[in-house]
């Protein structure tokens, strides 16, 4: 057989007949022979065990579906903290509660709830302007001053001089210390968490109440210098000719930001320009740019801090006697000058209030002195959203949790307790209003607050009767303000607990049980000696019962212990419980356990490469740039499958697999030209998605891609089939005429759409739009309607012919020879393989409908790719080995950035959801956007099967087992994924790039891995029902 | 590994590649390593500032030193037929060239050739391995030309000289299924090393070493320099299994 079959239809054979079993399986050939009855009814049984045990393998898949869904469950529960963003607005005629006795509320003109004390202010943030730089250094002690010490002096002094004028206090952040949350902290009044839900889920704007927004909509003028992130929480509500704002990103650059923001401030405190604006938000950003590249103790972050006394004292110098100036760090810094987590360090900020007239006050003498230390006296940063509200007149923030800060309210002898007392009942009364709306939108009961409620009775009982008499002496009106300051601080901190702590037991539980899913499904997949599926019935009854016994136990705990979560405690045990089931399954077969560690070097690229992915996911930088590494990792496995292909003994197979591996290697490259770059991959990367790196509409040129596609993809997939003369029956139409068809359609759907977005033809918009979305609807219905049906019905993709004996073609299989004729059968080779594969073009054709036109070509190459692996797999006799499933799975990862996706949610095609519908209907609006943002992923997983079935004997025993171990293996690539993006997001948690980057790849690991268990379980190893029946029916099943 | 593949090819009959039994060769060959790293890294600094014009510059030295080393210490490709045809009868004349003769036919030559081959053949062809690794097509296109020479020289310049342009002894490399030796050595380090040098170029470390390609060639130079002294010493004569 070595020298010379010239067909390669015969290959599937050679390597058949290779195997040990040979001999068995060609007496079993045989049996197309006349069937006795005996015959007919083991052939009865075999498909009545076949149809079992392919239920039991989907049943056990779904089990470990179940159990990743629980540990993502925990993990995320206890990670991406919720908070609901309310849309209800602060409104200046409305105050919270009745009014105090001395005010009713008026306009803004006057003040909202509170008379107010400014007309107007400045508003300056020097970006991580920590507290020890502002206070001098205590000379006390072996240590001597660093640099950052005593270099801006100027908020000290003119606190310590003159007291009424002006007030410096360390200003705490809340965790994580990133400006942008900073941002929404100081502007909102609110803590910060993962996912504030509101409606614009995608876009970074602030959607909720705020005090830049209650300006605007009290017409105040609003001028914003500096950062350009503003720009991006508040888009359009600056006053657009004075407004000047920079790019934040550069850290090297110490001072574009502030020189800009120094050059235009000026003119506008000019009394000739005061009365152009009313409030300014100054941001400067060469303190924490000097930290970021020097560090704090450096000269250059002395000479900054020089810089930025001198740009103050200038300030104070024009400042006119109306306006109320404002300076404050969104954060600090670490020693090494950087920031994003909680060490006091990075939340210790300092706050320095001024103003030309004697309103400040404190209520102790000693207090004049500002804190030694951020220690002492300190203010939250949320407390400045009430303080300047009130002293602006407008009204509190609906969500603000902030109470107002003593020294801006106590008046200058700094005895004004009523004062005091009637800010924070205003500002208590918002946060309870708040707290009953936040309540009532999330279903939230009264006795989870109870005693903050209390609270709030007390200090609503103190105010009453206080209020009543006549002449309140000062003790009373302090117990007032204690009280509500009481119930704000309980409230704040049970609002923290809800929000801004990670439930560490709950995420430390996810981890663990998919780590151990993850041992289970390794031990599945790899550890088994012999056929999968005969395994898998004990493997399923024991992990149920584990599972049984293990929610028993949890409702068990869960009544023994009422403090225990009951969802958390019962879902925890009924995991575990399963994974200890299927232990001990594991230890019942352990005969058929093998070394787990890889043997050949295909096991270890395989195990090397996914490990290596892993943990590159614990750097931002590898996270990044995930699409070029797995350009490298293909090109690797394809140099690796080239240079196995140079050691194939059979000519053939040498050919042809050097042929498939470049061809592979090629298609890699060409398609990592469909690029869409992320933010961070800046300037190195150029995006080629869409027509350009500001549009997300395509470029004409680009629309030739799906048409040049659908001319050339089925011909290319029909040559798969013709090598082995599988190109018969079903598949003749499927390739030729529908799947043309369909991929035409789609084409024509995007120059459509080109159409209608680019309003080529005016007045016809309405046709071009209902015309699209029926082509749409037709093209899904042929892929997934008319496709399916071909699948299930298809007999095997075969041609029997019978010619005389001396016929020498041996391109078929011979099956009789009894006479002067034989019975041929054409496409033998590959019966399995080109029967399951219709299934991956189907898919294939559904999903290239949903992808953009750069993104239909990526996909067609993929699936071109996906076509040469099943020969490269074939040629180099690898379908037992991990590597094929893993291959498929690092193709799916790279695919899904070739197709116009990162893991960003920014990146998320929401207008798919379009396509073949106008507007948003369930259930199938969600599934369009998932079938277009995992399209590729969805795509291999599909093409798994084929993979081990690709030119194996159509009686081959054990083929559903192989299908097992190779789902098997590749849903162990993806879990692998899955559980390192989600150590790390958890043990990075208050890294700096979390928000940007390990968040997002920990929820798409996440969600990947569910479709792909979902698509992989039903999709493909249901799938495999359909075609193996379909063979069984010609081939039998003994 | 146990069990080897009845499908795979049978194992090449070649041995590994000894060194010339000369005391020069054995001590030269372990001078070479230290010289070109030197000269590496003694260059180091002006590759980082210009890559293009240093790469170029250094690249006629690496020549000349690669030449010298398998000049001096391997033995030239086809030496042992030479011998066997040297004993025919009726060639006396031919037998017993002079020593400058021999060393022009039997070095002289395989070394240009190989010096010819790495240049002409191995450069484009790693040119285009390093645009399929996923080199940019459309800019940097000297310094990924220039990479891939000295990539070649490194690895192709011995192997050449070794092995000479027989297809099938060919087909054994790339098959990687010559026994490890020295020679090998270079070439599989040199790759392993190269590959190895993309890992640094995501990180954010903002280094100007990072940029292309200096990581690459910086990997291939340690990588000749390793693979070479393992394929020598340890691995000399082990063969690389796939199964």
């Amino acid at each position: 057989m070595d020298n010379g079959e010239p067909l390669p239809s015969f290959e599937g054979l050679a390597a058949a007949f290779a195997k040990a079993k040979a001999d068995k399986e060609r007496e079993e050939a045989q049996g197309l022979k006349a069937r006795t009855g005996d015959a007919v009814a083991a052939n009865k049984q075999g498909e009545v065990h076949f149809k079992a045990l392919h239920g039991i393998v989907i049943a056990f898949f779904t089990f470990l579906l179940a159990l990743h869904l629980v540990g993502i469950y925990l993990f995320t529960s206890g990670f991406l903290l919720t908070r609901l963003v309310l849309e209800e607005k602060s409104n200046c005629a409305i105050p919270p509660i009745n009014s105090s006795r001395s005010y009713s509320p008026a306009s803004p003109s006057t003040g909202c709830w509170h008379p107010k004390m400014f007309e107007k202010a400045i508003v300056i943030i020097v970006d991580a302007l920590r507290y020890d730089f502002t206070v001098p250094f205590n000379s006390e002690g072996p240590d001597k001053p660093h640099h950052f010490h005593n270099a801006i002096p100027v908020f000290y002094e003119t606190a310590l001089h003159s007291p009424n004028n002006a007030f410096l206090l360390p200003f705490i952040a809340d965790p994580p210390t990133t400006t942008l949350q900073r941002l929404k902290g100081l502007t909102t009044g609110t803590l910060p968490t993962f996912i504030d839900a509101g409606s614009n889920f995608a876009g970074t704007a602030i959607d909720e109440d705020n005090l830049v927004a209650q300006l605007r909509n009290a017409s105040k003028r609003i001028v914003h210098l500096g950062d350009d992130t503003w720009h991006s929480l508040f888009p359009g509500y600056f006053e657009p000719n004075l407004t000047h704002a920079y790019d934040s990103f550069n850290v090297w650059d110490l001072h574009t930001v502030d020189n800009g923001v120094t050059k235009h401030i000026f003119p506008l405190l000019h009394p000739s320009n005061s009365s152009k604006w009313d409030v300014i938000f100054g941001h400067y950003l060469g303190v924490d740019h000097a930290g970021h590249r020097y560090g704090p103790d450096h000269p250059a972050m002395a000479a900054k801090l020089n810089q930025m006394d001198e740009i103050f004292r200038k300030m104070i110098d024009q400042l006119d006697d109306d306006t109320l100036l404002v300076v404050m760090g969104d954060h600090g810094m670490d020693a090494k000058g950087d920031h994003g987590g909680e060490s006091d360090d990075e939340i210790q900020a300092a706050l320095w209030m001024y103003s030309k007239q004697k309103l400040f006050g404190r209520s102790s003498p000693s207090y004049t002195t500002p804190p030694a230390t951020a220690k002492e006296r300190p203010v939250a940063q949320i407390d400045l959203v009430p303080t300047l509200s009130l002293l602006l007149g407008m009204p509190i923030p609906f969500n603000n949790l902030g109470a107002p800060i003593e020294e801006a309210f106590i008046g200058p002898k700094g005895d004004d307790f009523e004062n005091l007392a009637t800010v924070h009942r205003l500002a208590a009364a918002q946060i309870h209003r708040y707290q009953h709306a936040y309540a009532q939108a999330r279903g939230l009961d009264e006795n989870s607050r109870a005693s903050s409620v209390s609270l709030w009775r007390a200090a609503n009982n103190a105010w009453d009767s206080v209020a009543g008499t006549k002449k309140a002496n000062k003790e009373q009106w302090i117990n007032v303000y204690k009280s509500f300051s009481r119930y704000q601080r309980e409230t704040l901190s049970m609002c923290r607990a809800l929000w801004a702590r990670f439930d560490i037991p709950r995420m430390v539980n996810g981890i663990t049980i998919l780590a151990s899913t993850l041992l289970v499904l390794a031990t599945y997949a790899r550890g088994l000696d012999g056929d999968h599926a005969e395994l898998t019935p004990p493997l399923l009854t024991r992990s149920i019962l584990g599972a049984i016994i293990g929610t028993l136990l949890g409702f068990g705990a869960s009544f023994a212990i009422p403090s225990l979560p009951w969802e958390h405690a019962v879902s925890y045990s009924t995991a575990i419980g399963g994974v200890i089931g299927s232990a001990t399954a594991f230890w019942y077969v352990r005969r058929r356990i093998v070394y787990p560690f890889p043997t050949t070097i295909w096991g270890w690229t395989s195990v090397v490469f996914t490990l290596a992915l892993s943990a590159g996911f614990a750097a931002n930088s590898f996270t990044i740039w995930e699409d070029e590494i797995l350009l490298h990792f293909l090109t690797t496995f394809g140099v690796l499958l080239t240079i196995s292909s140079f050691r194939q003994r059979n000519a053939i197979d040498r050919a042809l697999g050097c042929y498939h591996s470049s061809l592979f290697i090629i298609l890699t490259r060409v398609a990592s030209l469909s690029r869409l770059c992320r933010e961070e991959q800046m300037p190195y990367c150029k995006s080629t998605y869409y027509a350009s790196a500001t549009s997300s509409t395509s470029a004409p040129w680009q629309l030739a891609i799906p048409i040049v596609s659908a001319f050339l993809l089925p011909n290319l997939i029909r040559t798969y089939y013709k090598n082995t003369r599988n190109h018969q029956g079903s598949a003749v139409l499927w390739l030729d005429v529908a799947l043309r068809f369909g991929m035409l359609l789609g084409a024509a759907y995007w120059t459509l759409d080109a159409a209608d977005d680019g309003d080529w033809y005016p007045g016809y918009g309405k046709l071009l739009k209902t015309t699209k979305t029926i082509i749409a609807q037709i093209t899904l219905a042929i892929a997934l309607g008319f496709g399916y049906s071909t699948f299930s019905w298809s007999k095997p993709l075969l041609k029997i012919e019978t010619r005389s004996a001396d016929s020498k073609d041996k391109s078929a299989q011979v099956v009789a020879d009894g006479g002067r004729s034989s019975i041929t059968i054409l496409g033998y080779a590959n019966v399995h393989g080109s029967r399951y594969a219709l299934l991956v073009t189907m898919w294939f054709l559904a999903i290239s409908l949903v992808q953009k036109p750069m993104g239909a070509g990526a996909i067609a190459i993929a699936a071109w790719q996906i076509f040469s692996l099943f020969e490269i797999i074939d040629t180099n006799k690898l379908s037992d080995s991990a590597v094929g499933p893993v291959i498929l799975g690092l193709l799916g990862s790279f695919y899904f950035f070739k197709t116009g996706h990162q893991a960003t949610l920014a990146s998320i095609q929401w207008e798919s959801a379009f396509i073949p519908l106008q507007t948003i209907r369930y259930p199938w609006s969600p599934l369009l956007v998932t079938l277009n943002t995992f399209g590729a992923q969805i795509l291999c997983a599909v093409a798994v099967p084929a993979v081990v079935l690709w030119k194996q004997p159509p009686k081959k025993r054990g083929l559903l087992g192989d299908v097992t171990k190779a789902i098997a293996t590749h849903l162990l690539f993806y879990a692998a994924i899955n559980l390192a993006t989600t150590m790390w997001a958890g043990h990075l948690r208050r890294h700096l790039m979390l928000y940007r980057i390990f968040c997002p790849r920990f929820m798409t690991g996440a969600v990947v891995l569910l479709v792909v268990d979902v698509m992989a379980i039903f999709v493909a190893v249901g799938g495999t029902r359909v075609s193996f029946l379909s063979v069984a029916e010609v081939f039998g099943w003994t | 590994m146990a069990a080897a593949n009845p499908a795979e090819k049978s194992k090449s009959q070649a041995t590994p590649i000894d060194l010339l039994n000369y005391d020069t060769a054995k001590l030269y060959t372990h001078v070479h390593p230290i010289l070109l790293l030197s000269l590496y890294f003694y260059s180091f600094r002006s590759i980082v500032a210009d890559p293009i014009s240093t790469l170029s510059r250094t690249l006629l030295p690496l020549g000349v030193l690669q030449i010298a080393y398998v000049a001096i210490c391997l033995p030239p490709t086809g030496s042992k037929d030479v011998v066997v045809e040297k004993r025919k009868p009726g060639e006396k004349k031919k037998a017993a060239p002079g020593k400058l003769e021999s060393g022009i036919n039997g070095k002289i030559i395989p070394a240009f050739l190989s010096l010819i081959l790495s240049t002409l053949a191995a450069t484009p062809l790693l040119f285009g391995i390093l645009i399929l690794f996923g080199a940019p097509i459309t800019t940097h296109i000297f310094e990924t030309g220039l990479c891939g020479a000295h990539i070649a020289f490194l690895s192709t310049i011995p192997l050449v000289y070794v092995h000479g342009v027989d297809g099938e002894k060919w087909k054994e490399i790339v098959g990687l299924l010559l026994p490890i030796d020295e020679v090998y050595g270079c070439m599989i380090g040199t790759m392993f090393g190269a590959w190895m040098g993309a890992v640094p170029i995501p990180l954010d470390w903002d280094r100007e070493w990072q940029k292309w390609p200096i990581t690459i060639v910086t990997g291939a130079y340690i990588g000749f320099a390793v693979g070479k002294l393992l394929g020598g010493t340890l691995l000399k004569g082990k063969r690389i299994k796939f199964e």
